[in-house]
């Protein structure tokens, strides 16, 4: 035998525990300390104002491009690069989108380390 | 050729896959990879498990077919996970889940609840699933000229015998890898295919006009049944070499005939359906249907896209393998710029594929447009060479997100409804794949698009609200969510049997039944808050919400300084937890 092969270090017990079925007993969540659930209420409130305005910048997007392109037929016949700007207007979120999620990303973050201070 | 394009792909998928074999003692390491996966491997993963043949093949083929709205298809699912990085991927991480239904009994503490949720996971499954395997089969008959079967089985086997030996960690080394070459293989040949149309194309690329005679001798090869509708005296030629001519009327093409039309010949209508390039084809709003309501026909596939995204199991499923919340976030902010990039090419495919093979669209074989396009720009050595580089590229779509719905599906049975150990879970992948292999076979007439976006609409009015609920609202019961998943699945599953058995009706409506994430979204999220709102949610729901926003910056409490957890350490109380999250209503 070589000496690098793998050995199984489990214990039996262990290695029974997982091959036998799980049993389901009625289950709750962990509770959570206070000290814990102080600072999660004000993790939770830094991030649902961050969220509300993040997805309602996307709705105004998703929302009012096409209300936009329904209102100005006119894009059809602009053309930048002989392309109509109304073509070029359906590509246009994804720079949008890239930006809004950096964004977002970044807020979401920061709230965390505000709220949670290194120790 | 097609032996050297997917030969390649299958054998590099099962080598990978093998690399990630490694030793897997729990459930969790084959569910989830151990939860070891960083951000940027994640997220290139969760690109390429998302680009199914839907997005590789798919979008060029509406573009053809509905006009340059389709392109709304990717702006929505991209928009998905926008919402999802802000609404739903860190939480739902720390809540320590390892699939949705999991996270629900997490959150929820009922085990019925998780029942539910695990038959949702298999119906969007079902439907995901079938049309990926159904499109192997059928590229790679058209391609190579196979038996349907054959690309059926080779796609399923690929990925049953993958995930049976390496489960998640494989997958994600897969995805992560056939997103990088499925990028390259749409970027370069698009490119090839600008350069090489030359400008007389491109010129009429940007200046669509609509198809109404045969520019040239055009063979049409019907695998289905057609009816069509000449308006006047049409010019064939059958597959014996003679002309003759079509007489006006309505002329039932049989299933698996070739029809060559003669130049200059009247191109014929296809009932519920309007040529390449006619009025409203070139407006950037999607007219679901021809029902003259492009502003709603454009909103509901965005809702059903987004929204869906947010709910589709096999992504959340790849969310739960980032090492935290933190990594889980930086997961969807990345799959958003890889997704970007991908998505700016299917319009200049589906443009093109419009001047060059507009006539796909009489034999309903628009999904092949991507494939077909090459070889109608160089009659030469270039044109196989890059057909053999997308037909291999899209059988990397097709693998990649099976791979990712297959150990949903089998994650959902053997890990939910029945749960067992891992030799359990390797069997029923390779049990799955059978079952699916069995659905997909006679599967062959059903638009994949169509069934796609249906597993979207089921996963946005299902999952979508279940889990935005209950991450951002404490007063969520069981009975509320029970409640609402059931809505949600019987409205989607409802409009989808209307769409399918009951009369066809006109306008609005039937955008709404034929797409009815805009209300059946809103219904469900609906009945959740009412029913909720009757109940009474249990007194620790407060601190189940609130542990999924706790970062793991810190280590727990309890660990620093005293022994919290000890029983005479008074603050330690329920009450004094349920104190604080009183002021959640505040």
């Amino acid at each position: 035998m070589s000496p690098h092969r793998r050995q199984v270090v489990t214990s039996p017990q262990t290695r029974l525990a997982h091959a036998r079925r799980r049993h389901r007993t009625s289950w709750r969540p962990p509770a959570l300390d206070p000290a814990d659930a102080r600072r999660a209420l004000a993790v939770y409130k830094a991030q649902r104002v961050r969220a509300v305005s993040a997805v309602a910048a996307l709705l105004v997007l998703m929302v009012g491009l096409p209300l936009l392109l329904r209102a100005y037929p006119g894009l059809d016949d602009v053309r930048l690069l002989g392309i109509p700007v109304s073509w070029l207007a359906l590509l246009a979120p994804y720079p949008a989108m890239v930006a809004l999620s950096w964004w977002q990303l970044r807020r979401a973050e920061k709230a965390e380390e505000t709220a949670e201070p290194d120790p | 050729m097609i032996v050297f394009a997917v030969v390649p792909v299958v054998l590099v998928t099962l080598l990978i896959g093998l690399r990630g074999v490694a030793a897997m003692r729990t459930t969790s390491d084959f569910l989830i990879a151990s939860r070891r996966v960083s951000p940027l491997l994640n997220s290139a993963a969760v690109s390429g498990e998302y680009l199914s043949a839907a997005s590789f093949l798919g979008v060029a083929g509406l573009v053809v077919k509905d006009g340059i709205g389709a392109l709304w298809y990717p702006v929505g699912f991209t928009a998905g996970y926008v919402a999802m990085l802000a609404l739903v991927a860190a939480p739902m991480r720390r809540s320590g889940a390892v699939t949705v239904p999991d996270f629900a009994e997490a959150r929820l503490a009922s085990t019925s609840l998780r029942r539910l949720a695990a038959v949702v996971v298999l119906v969007i499954g079902g439907l995901y699933l079938v049309p990926q395997f159904r499109t192997a089969g059928l590229v790679l008959s058209a391609v190579g000229g196979s038996p349907y079967w054959v690309g059926v089985v080779i796609a399923a086997f690929a990925a049953a015998m993958t995930l049976a030996l390496g489960g998640m960690r494989a997958a994600t080394y897969v995805q992560a890898f056939q997103f990088v070459f499925k990028l390259v293989l749409f970027i370069i040949p698009a490119i090839w295919l600008l350069i090489a149309v030359g400008p007389q194309v491109r010129h009429e690329a940007v200046h669509p006009v609509e198809f109404t005679h045969f520019a040239r001798d055009t063979p049409v090869a019907f695998e289905l049944e057609v009816t069509l509708e000449l308006d006047e005296p049409t010019s064939v030629r059958t597959a014996d070499g003679s002309m003759s001519v079509l007489p006006p009327g309505e002329f039932a093409v049989p299933q698996g005939t070739t029809i060559v039309f003669a130049d200059g010949a009247p191109v014929p209508g296809v009932r519920g359906g309007s040529p390449p390039g006619a009025e409203g084809w070139q407006r950037p709003l999607l007219d679901l249907r021809d029902a003259g309501y492009p502003l709603l026909g454009t909103l509901a596939v965005l809702v059903a896209t987004m929204l869906g995204t947010m709910g589709l199991p096999h992504v959340l499923m790849r969310f739960h393998t980032s090492p935290n919340g933190r990594a889980a976030r930086r997961t969807a902010a990345l799959t958003v710029a890889l997704l970007s990039v991908f998505y700016l090419f299917p319009g200049i495919y589906g443009t093109l594929a419009k001047v060059l093979v507009p006539q796909l669209y009489l034999s309903g074989a628009t999904d092949t447009a991507v494939v077909a396009l090459p070889s109608q720009v160089d009659a030469g050595p270039w044109g196989p060479v890059f057909t053999g580089l997308l037909t291999a590229g899209a059988f990397a779509a097709f693998l990649a997100t099976s791979l990712g719905l297959l150990l949903v599906v089998a994650g959902a049975i053997s890990h939910d409804l029945l749960p067992g150990g891992l030799a359990r879970l390797r069997f029923t992948v390779i049990g799955a794949a059978a079952v699916v292999v069995l659905l997909a076979l006679p599967s062959a007439r059903i638009d994949a698009g169509v069934l796609v976006t249906w597993g979207f609409t089921v996963a946005a009015s299902t999952f979508c609200p279940l889990l935005v609920l209950g991450i951002w609202w404490s007063r969520l019961t069981v009975a509320g969510a029970f409640a609402g998943v059931s809505a949600g699945l019987l409205a989607s599953a409802g409009a989808i049997a209307a769409t399918l058995f009951a009369p066809p009706v006109d306008g609005w409506l039937s955008i709404l039944i034929a797409q009815p994430a805009p209300w059946s979204v809103p219904l469900a999220f609906a009945t959740m808050v009412v029913v909720s709102l009757f109940g009474r949610p249990p007194a620790w729901s407060g601190a189940a919400m609130l542990r999924l926003h706790l970062g793991e910056r810190h280590a727990p409490s309890a660990h620093r300084g005293r022994d919290l957890g000890h029983s005479s350490w008074s603050a330690r109380r329920s009450s004094a937890v349920r104190r604080i999250t009183r002021r959640l209503d505040r």
